[in-house]
């Protein structure tokens, strides 16, 4: 089930009355809220759900073993067997694929025939969302920073719908104790959750889909029939998509969740902002963020042994990143070109201490070093990423760029330099108005989103892919 | 905020919402496949929106659709719902020359290819890109999803075809639909569901109606490629059926062609993979129906092999 369709709108009324009806009775909201995430998840195909459970049963067991073995071996062992259960689950549907075409290739190559059945297996949604948090917990569990928590629990952690699908990533420690914490009816963050919501939606139907459509997908469909101005909109038009697709969906996650009476983190702090790499990660997909950070980059020895191994782990875990949207050359290269851009801005930093960069400087080689990456992130192999680039100088008409797009394309951009106390006042405003005047303008609002999208419907999120 | 004041926001919005976007939702439920859901959401969208309409709630969103560039992709009364069969049974003297007088592509100007039909035209259209000589075709593909020929209350294909048409202007066209095709049709006051005759006769006479709008009687040829085989039988049923009304209609209608995807790749047999220039790829998705980005190569090649009948130039790239 997607946010922005009818049957989510009647699933979320139903959801959040049972839900607060109820929250007093722990022991029956924890199986409702389960139950109706399982049914938001296996909305489209059933057989989904118990890949999720299966999940959390086998990260609950190992937890349950972490937490209570006395044997420092024996804990061990089970961290080991579950995150190699969690990352065999993400490889066989990711992966595998892309691996056995790979190996029958060089099987081929080599005069031994093609040996192996090419089997198309369906991505589930949001497996590498859960997959990462059932690591982390596991994890978190073994290095004594969260409590081993009931299968109901696990289950709720993994499965609670609003970030089930695309994140935010959310940490034991961050959700399981608010499962724990009685909620009073009388005081829902309204205010933010909605406007989350609204935002989330007008982003992704308004700006997202409108510059899908009329520019980005028209010109990496065929690069080479468009003019160097068309090129370069639909490179900054992919920036601006991306942003709005993927922050639009959290917001949305983040704004549903608040309704509900739940936090979850935040997963975007205005990133074409950042005058780094390093800055960039901080406000990007931050919960992605900080699991490279915590269960790769530092495991791997982050910045502890030297220079080299600091730059040979910000690379690996950039190149692991990328590789985690899927496996394609093209998403290598975007982890590459990150790890590098992070790597070279860490040996500068050292080189020339206490050298800065003008702000317009730094902010504009970081934005357009973040968009290189952004070409090979979106074209479908490297040919086209090439053509994209290649075709930058192209001169000829460019019927593509339009005032609307263009002016669409530099206010996704520029709207986050906007201060963020002016979002709370806008915010406090709305929740200060009488409830039926807020009904009227968050309605007018769907409709305007809806009219947006037009009758093709709204366009999948991104982020459903990986 | 109490949570029944939360609640009371909520549910205004989305009335007003459903009053103002009746249309859509009953459009939305037109699309939603077979189902109590699809039940549920018309029996409730169409009174609404009986009820909107007679109030004038149509008027701001049709202003909003007019604003956002939005042309209206249904319509009461076309050709395309109701119409006469004569449509099929155009004489041989009536149909133009064999070697029509289409502009042949050139570097310089190259031909304005349409790529449209329903998400098979997605892969279709990438892949005319990569495997059309260079620089000979200029590809704008306009995929629209979840539609087809029997569900005109959902998505109009002959409107449509009129706003590409007038919009665009294209050299060619190629349409790849009929993967949604399996509702039942309306003929002569009676309803058929796929698997009957009848059902054919219509669904071929829809085919030439959208054909004619494309070609606009012969002024630029129209490749329609119906659905491949599947994996489900059930859905070969209606596939085959739908294959040979497309082949009835083709002849029917000026500057048609019918690109044959269902007899002719791996004899008709369906595989997850194809051997494609010696190498095994896996061709379709798992839903056994659509191809992948890889197997799309094949009945690419077969489009542009058809096309190169007509313009020679796009020979050779797209062969066997």
């Amino acid at each position: 089930m997607s946010f922005p369709t009818i049957e989510f709108a009647v699933f979320f009324v139903a959801v959040f009355i049972l839900s607060w009806a109820l929250m007093p009775h722990p022991r029956a909201w924890r199986p409702f809220i389960l139950v109706a995430s399982y049914v938001f998840y296996g909305w489209v195909d059933w057989r989904w759900v118990l890949l999720l459970v299966s999940s959390s049963v086998v990260n609950t067991v190992a937890a349950r073993v972490i937490a209570t073995s006395p044997s420092p071996r024996t804990r061990k062992h089970a961290l080991i067997a579950a995150v190699c259960f969690d990352l065999g689950l993400l490889c066989t549907f990711k992966y595998f694929g892309f691996f056995v075409t790979q190996v029958d290739d060089f099987l081929d190559s080599i005069g031994l025939g093609s040996p192996l059945p090419l089997v198309q297996i369906v991505l589930p949604i949001g497996i590498s969302f859960f997959t990462f948090q059932a690591i982390s917990y596991v994890v978190d569990v073994y290095r004594g920073d969260t409590r081993a928590a009931s299968l109901g629990d696990v289950a709720i952690l993994q499965a609670f719908f609003p970030h089930l699908v695309a994140g935010p990533i959310v940490r034991a420690n961050e959700l399981l104790p608010q499962l724990r914490m009685p909620r009073d009816p009388r005081t829902v963050l309204a205010g933010p959750g909605l406007f989350l919501v609204a935002g989330g939606l007008v982003k992704k139907t308004v700006v997202a889909d409108e510059l899908a459509r009329r520019v980005v997908d028209p010109v990496f469909n065929d690069p080479l029939a468009h003019s160097g101005a068309e090129v370069l909109l639909a490179i900054y038009g992919f920036a601006a998509q991306i942003y709005c697709d993927f922050s639009g969906y959290t917001d949305m996650a983040i704004g549903l969740a608040l309704l509900l009476g739940f936090v979850l983190p935040q997963n975007f702090n205005r990133p074409y902002l950042a005058l780094s790499l390093q800055d960039f990660w901080r406000r990007w997909h931050m919960t992605l963020s900080r699991w490279l950070r915590d269960y790769l980059y530092i495991p791997l020895g982050g910045n502890r042994h030297g220079a080299r191994r600091t730059y040979r782990n910000l690379m690996l875990t950039m190149l692991l990143g990328g590789l985690w949207h899927g496996a394609a050359w093209t998403f290598v290269i975007w982890g590459g070109i990150h790890g590098t851009a992070l790597s070279v801005e860490r040996w500068a930093r050292e080189r020339w201490v206490g050298f800065r960069l003008p702000v317009w400087l730094a902010w504009l080689i970081t934005f357009h070093v973040v968009c290189l990456a952004w070409v090979f992130f979106r074209s479908p192999n490297l040919s086209t990423a090439f053509d994209m680039l290649g075709q930058i100088g192209a001169a000829g008409p460019s019927p593509l760029v339009t005032l609307p797009m263009v002016l669409l394309t530099v206010a996704a951009i520029a709207i986050q330099s906007l201060p963020s106390g002016w979002w709370r006042q806008a915010e406090g405003w709305l929740v200060r108005q009488p409830v039926a005047a807020q009904g009227v303008a968050f309605g007018v609002l769907l409709v305007v989103a809806d009219a947006a999208v037009g009758q093709q419907g709204v366009a999948p999120f991104i982020y459903y892919q990986f | 905020m109490p949570a029944g004041r939360v609640l009371g926001v909520i549910v205004i919005a989305l009335l007003i919402a459903a009053l103002f976007n009746s249309q859509a939702i009953v459009r939305a439920g037109e699309g939603m496949g077979q189902g109590t859901t699809r039940d549920v959401v018309l029996s409730i969208g169409r009174p609404l929106d009986d009820v909107a309409g007679a109030i004038g709630f149509h008027l701001p969103r049709e202003g909003l659709d007019l604003a956002f560039g939005h042309d209206p992709k249904t319509a009461t009364g076309t050709e395309l719902e109701q119409g006469s069969t004569a449509i099929l049974r155009r004489r041989a003297a009536q149909r133009p020359a064999a070697a029509p007088d289409w502009r042949q592509p050139t570097r310089d100007r190259p031909l304005d290819l349409l790529v449209t039909g329903d998400s098979e035209a997605e892969f279709v259209g990438e892949r005319v890109v990569d495997q059309a000589p260079s620089g000979l075709l200029e590809v704008s593909t306009v995929a629209r999803n979840a539609t087809g020929l029997t569900n005109p209350a959902f998505f109009n294909w002959e409107l449509n075809a009129q706003q590409e048409i007038a919009a665009r202007d294209p050299d060619a066209v190629i349409m790849a639909i009929g993967g949604n095709d399996g509702f039942n049709v309306e003929a002569g006051g009676q309803l058929y569901g796929p698997h009957d005759p009848e059902w054919q006769t219509e669904y071929a006479r829809r085919v030439a109606v959208v054909m004619r709008e494309l070609s606009q009687n012969g002024k630029r040829p129209v490749y329609w490629v119906p659905p491949p085989t599947a994996r489900d039988d059930e859905f070969n049923a209606i596939y085959k059926s739908q294959n040979r009304a497309v082949a009835q209609a083709a002849r029917a209608v000026p500057g048609a062609r019918y690109v044959d995807v269902y007899n002719t790749i791996n004899g008709g047999r369906y595989s997850d993979e194809l051997k494609i220039d010696g190498r095994r790829v896996l061709a379709r998705q798992a839903d056994g129906v659509h191809f992948t980005r890889d197997g799309a190569v094949v009945p690419t090649r077969l489009i542009l092999r058809a096309m190169a009948r007509d313009y020679p130039a796009l020979g050779n790239r797209g062969g066997p």
